[in-house]
């Protein structure tokens, strides 16, 4: 459990430093543990929490902003009891994973009922300001609904950072958004971490949270399976075996080239035309087959990654 | 890209508990919760006409009052509007919007409780003042422009909490409008007391000469007890939103 509050409870939520800090939080529904003994402590900076889907991240998230009370262990946002006390709700800004919006507003009219809520003194302006810094247009009249995916993220974006919180929790916000809109969102994220606020985003995309930041927090099966520097896990993922499929006319040929050039280290046939080839390094075998291919005069007909998905990363990096 | 405005102090009640008004008043009115309502009061003023022909018209308008209007009409549309109010937000999981924001628990439901009143009462109200008033009963219309809308602020104090408490909100209500307020409330004696329509039938029997088949006791006390239920439920949906988890 976590220690006694911080001798900074008695100073205003606006003096102290952003931190989010989960000590021994367990989650369960009835007989399904969603979150198992996780402890992290975050500060100001972007931190991604990765993890396939069912990881548990947002039940995580709903525990660090209140909305669900942990079975066992604690959370603390700048020191306070997020669901106890409703005054952090001002600091902290979230985007929710639910697609659903509210479908009689508009844009505008939602991100401006989001900041008269907060208290902001200039609800509407607050909201012209903050629809603008996701690029949307603050004067678009039309309802939410005829709103595109990306448009209506960007939107989710907007409300949660319309009263410029020190905290900001971001459940896979980039769902729906073009490669240009996400390279925005991803500029917005690294710049609000940049001036001192503590910006947690989930993801289950490795390349998505290689472009948020440094810091990640991995989950898997509701416990936390890694937490530090992305590079040092992205070079633990790297160093893993792959396995990817080939079917070719010629696969005892294709087989012996690449295991004869280091490409693979090991292969296995199936059939007359299958192939499975395991590698330390899926970028050089992805180079190197066709040029192969071409030498030995076999068709490819399907090339296959076979674990490339986050569950055979994450199995990989608990396994461990 | 510029930077959003900074927060302030924590908003004022009148301005917060506005702002869920506002909202659940759009995300509550619907076309087709406007025409079932709207068809079913015009049937209480159709029902009404017909009283009129009766030989004794202000009885007969006071028991269209009571048992169409008090026992139907009235808990009907305001189940359908009072569990959608904060039910649907809940369906839809837009409810962590309202939440995550410092505001005090008890806004939310009060904000509920209020958008249904001022829905109901002049959809449901209005049409059963006018049943009574085309039946030629103006005594029986003006006990109904009291008991009419006591009414409907008791039952949406119970439809905002079952909203709050129950998954598919509305046929848990309807079981109650059934069973409790149409069946238990006439099985025994005294069991209207226990009941939303037995209380505001006790308002309608103030009219002079008329017989109201529910009376759960003087009008007096009636005036008390069917706020008091909307207060009550009300709590209960105060304590059910400060104490459940947000999906």
């Amino acid at each position: 459990m976590l220690a006694p509050l911080p001798p900074h409870r008695g100073l205003p939520l606006s003096a102290v430093e952003p931190r989010v800090v989960a000590e021994g939080v367990s989650k369960w529904f009835g007989p399904l543990v969603a979150v198992s003994d996780v402890s992290f402590d975050v500060g100001p900076g972007v931190t991604a929490l990765l993890g396939p889907n069912g990881a548990g991240k947002s039940t995580m998230f709903r525990m660090l902003c209140g909305l669900a009370v942990p079975s066992k262990g604690s959370v603390r946002v700048l020191g306070r009891d997020p669901r106890a006390d409703t005054g952090v709700a001002r600091r902290i800004g979230l985007v929710p994973q639910q697609e659903s919006v509210f479908e009689p507003l508009s844009a505008h009219e939602f991100v401006t009922l989001t900041a008269r809520l907060h208290g902001l003194p200039g609800p509407a302006s607050a909201a012209t300001q903050a629809l603008e810094t996701v690029d949307l247009d603050p004067s678009d009249e039309r309802k939410l609904p005829a709103y595109s995916k990306g448009m209506r993220q960007r939107v989710k974006v907007a409300q949660a950072i319309v009263h410029d919180p020190s905290v900001l929790v971001l459940d896979e916000p980039l769902t729906g958004l073009d490669p240009r809109q996400r390279a925005d969102l991803v500029g917005l994220f690294r710049r609000l971490g940049g001036e001192g606020r503590c910006v947690i985003v989930s993801s289950h995309v490795l390349d998505e949270v290689e472009r948020l930041g440094s810091q990640v927090l991995v989950m898997s099966q509701g416990r936390l399976a890694a937490a530090g520097d992305f590079r040092e896990l992205r070079a633990l993922m790297d160093d893993r075996p792959m396995r990817v499929r080939v079917r070719t006319d010629r696969p005892r040929q294709l087989a012996g080239a690449l295991l004869e050039a280091g490409t693979a280290v090991g292969a296995r046939l199936d059939g007359d035309d299958l192939l499975e080839l395991d590698t330390m390094d899926a970028r050089a075998l992805a180079h190197a087959l066709a040029p192969v291919a071409k030498d030995r005069h076999a068709r490819l007909f399907e090339v296959l990654p076979l674990d490339a998905d986050l569950e055979g990363v994450f199995r990989y990096v608990v396994q461990r | 890209m510029s930077t959003p405005a900074a927060v302030t102090a924590r908003p004022a009640a009148l301005t917060t508990v506005t702002s869920y008004y506002r909202l659940l008043i759009r995300t509550q009115i619907t076309v087709a919760r406007l025409l079932g309502i709207g068809t079913l009061g015009a049937l209480a003023v159709v029902i009404g006409l017909f009283a009129r022909l009766d030989d004794n018209s202000p009885q007969a308008a006071a028991d269209t009052v009571s048992s169409y209007g008090l026992a139907v009409l009235v808990p009907l549309a305001t189940l359908w509007l009072g569990t959608s109010a904060v039910g649907d937000l809940i369906e839809d999981r837009l409810l962590v919007y309202l939440w995550l924001k410092p505001v005090p628990r008890w806004q939310l439901p009060a904000a509920a409780v209020l958008a249904t009143v001022s829905v109901v009462v002049p959809l449901t109200a209005l049409p059963l003042v006018l049943s009574a008033s085309v039946a030629g009963a103006g005594d029986v219309a003006w006990a109904t422009a009291l008991a009419a809308p006591l009414a409907a602020v008791a039952y949406a104090g119970v439809f905002v909490a079952a909203g709050f408490w129950f998954r598919r909100a509305i046929w848990w209500g309807l079981a109650f409008v059934l069973i409790w307020e149409n069946g238990v409330a006439y099985a025994a004696e005294g069991a209207a007391r226990v009941t939303v329509v037995g209380w505001a039938s006790s308002v309608l029997g103030r009219a002079p000469a008329i017989d109201v088949q529910l009376d759960a006791g003087s009008a007096a006390v009636a005036l008390v007890v069917l706020p008091v239920i909307a207060i009550a439920g009300w709590l209960l949906a105060t304590w059910r939103y400060r104490s459940a988890d947000i999906d």
